[in-house]
């Protein structure tokens, strides 16, 4: 969603603090670094989302490939515990670093088939447990 | 022992040898005949020790044997077994890349955030996403099986071709594409009609919702489209098209601002309505001051005049003397001349 002008050599960044009480935190639209990213984050399980962002042109964008390296803090504590989709998070987080999936998430068929493998794979993992 | 047996020997010869010549000197005697006789015993007696000592000897040989043997096996084994540590050592292991850094976390917490992703881990009980959950067939299988999407096993005896394909449509009818999708005539309402017809247990397409909540409802483990567009990005989205920097914008505190801003407005019209009132009213008790003045010098002058008499003998001001006194009987108009003056 952002549109901000992005670009490489923009300065790495610290990951936000985990969520404190503490109430003088920068906002941005009203919600802090730590709320919008932890969206965001999440918000790349969704295959169609993946879609959309690569029909934006933003997967093939260095400084948005270096985003998403620097999303992986999402993947160790203290930040893992707030993801509320693990498993499709974690896993998208690690095939965007694959420049081939970068390309071909283009592709509606593996949109579809993402989501069919997600639904299943959704119902399946409780069914003998 | 050779010895031993020797002596027994010569005992029993020389027993022997002094028995013949006694016998040969043709003087037995009984008493050497005697000695032979135990000579001979001795001599058997050391013969079966000499037996004894043989077995013994043989005896003493084999364990020797046995425990050279059992040495040279326990030797074998150790070296075997040194031969294999070394092997063992010395073998090329697979090296695993390292599996992560492990972080340390308690029952509690785990079982918090177990039951906080719960919601987005686990289906809603009767949501099956198209998948039989009754066998361990395949999800292509099962959508391709007419009667196991919705969640419900129905027993239903099997139909001619297009029924059973309009029973899918609509069990499966919201699960994306089953591979083994219907043709779109069959999710026609005239096939639907036949399928009821032909079975009575059937209910029609339009009232399973009713009878079923879940009927036709997908699962997905990920945030849905409604969910990222309601979200803070969306609103983040929404001020960047608006214009607004969002950085360090919130629109509460905007709202709150905006809030005071317009209670201070509303104070201070108010401050000026209270005062524009007062205003008013000093105006007004001004007035009415002035008039009651002018009403008080006016009687005051129609006295005079009427006890000088013209003494300003001007026809103007006569006049309007006379004006005056006849707005002075007059009464209620006074205060509009007044005011015209």
């Amino acid at each position: 969603m952002a549109t901000d002008p992005m670009s490489v050599d923009s300065s790495a960044m610290e990951p936000p603090a985990p969520p404190t009480n503490a109430t003088d935190e920068p906002k941005y639209g009203g919600f802090t670094r730590f709320e919008i990213e932890l969206e965001f984050v999440q918000s790349l399980a969704n295959p169609q989302y993946l879609n959309h962002l690569a029909s934006r042109k933003l997967l093939t964008n260095p400084a948005f490939i270096a985003y998403l390296d620097y999303l992986h803090y999402w993947s160790r504590p203290p930040y893992l515990k707030y993801l509320t989709y693990p498993g499709p998070t974690l896993k998208s987080l690690e095939l965007l670093q694959q420049e081939k999936f970068r390309q071909e998430i283009i592709s509606p068929d593996l949109v579809q088939a993402l989501i069919m493998e997600g639904m299943r794979a959704g119902v399946e993992w409780h069914r003998d447990g | 022992m050779d010895k031993y047996l020797d002596a027994r020997f010569e005992r029993v010869e020389k027993a022997l040898a002094i028995l013949i010549d006694s016998i040969a000197k043709f003087n037995p005697s009984e008493k050497l005949a005697d000695d032979l006789a135990t000579a001979d015993r001795q001599l058997s007696k050391s013969l079966q020790e000499l037996e004894r000592h043989q077995n013994n000897h043989a005896r003493i040989q084999q364990l020797r044997a046995d425990t050279a043997a059992l040495d040279a096996q326990t030797k074998d084994t150790i070296s075997a077994l040194w031969g294999m540590r070394k092997e063992v050592k010395n073998t090329a292991t697979t090296t695993y890349p390292p599996t992560g850094p492990k972080y340390g976390f308690t029952t509690a917490e785990l079982l918090n955030y177990a039951r906080r992703i719960s919601r987005n881990t686990l289906p809603p009980p009767g949501i099956t996403n198209g998948v039989d959950m009754n066998t361990t067939s395949s999800f292509v299988a099962s959508a391709a099986s007419p009667f196991s999407g919705g969640g419900v096993k129905e027993e239903l005896p099997s139909q001619d071709a297009q029924t059973p394909n309009a029973n899918a449509s609509f069990n499966n009818g919201n699960t994306p594409a089953p591979t083994t999708a219907p043709t779109p005539t069959a999710n026609g309402q005239p096939a639907n009609n036949a399928s009821f017809a032909s079975n009575a247990t059937e209910l029609p397409a339009h009232l399973k919702p009713y009878v079923n909540p879940t009927e036709g409802g997908i699962f997905l483990p990920w945030p849905t489209e409604d969910t990222i567009r309601s979200g803070a990005l969306a609103s983040y989205q929404q001020l960047v098209n608006n214009g607004i920097n969002p950085k360090g914008y919130d629109p509460e505190e905007e709202e709150k601002r905006k809030a005071e801003e317009e209670l201070a407005r509303k104070e201070a019209e108010e401050q000026a309505r209270l005062e524009r009132e007062a205003q008013e009213k000093r105006v007004r008790e001004e007035r009415e001051r002035l008039a009651r003045e002018r009403e008080r010098a006016r009687q005051e002058e129609a006295r005079r005049g009427n006890t000088v008499g013209g003494v300003s003998g001007s026809p103007t001001t006569g006049g309007d003397m006379q004006k005056k006194k006849q707005f002075t009987f007059l009464g209620g108009d006074d205060d509009d001349d007044e005011d015209d003056e």
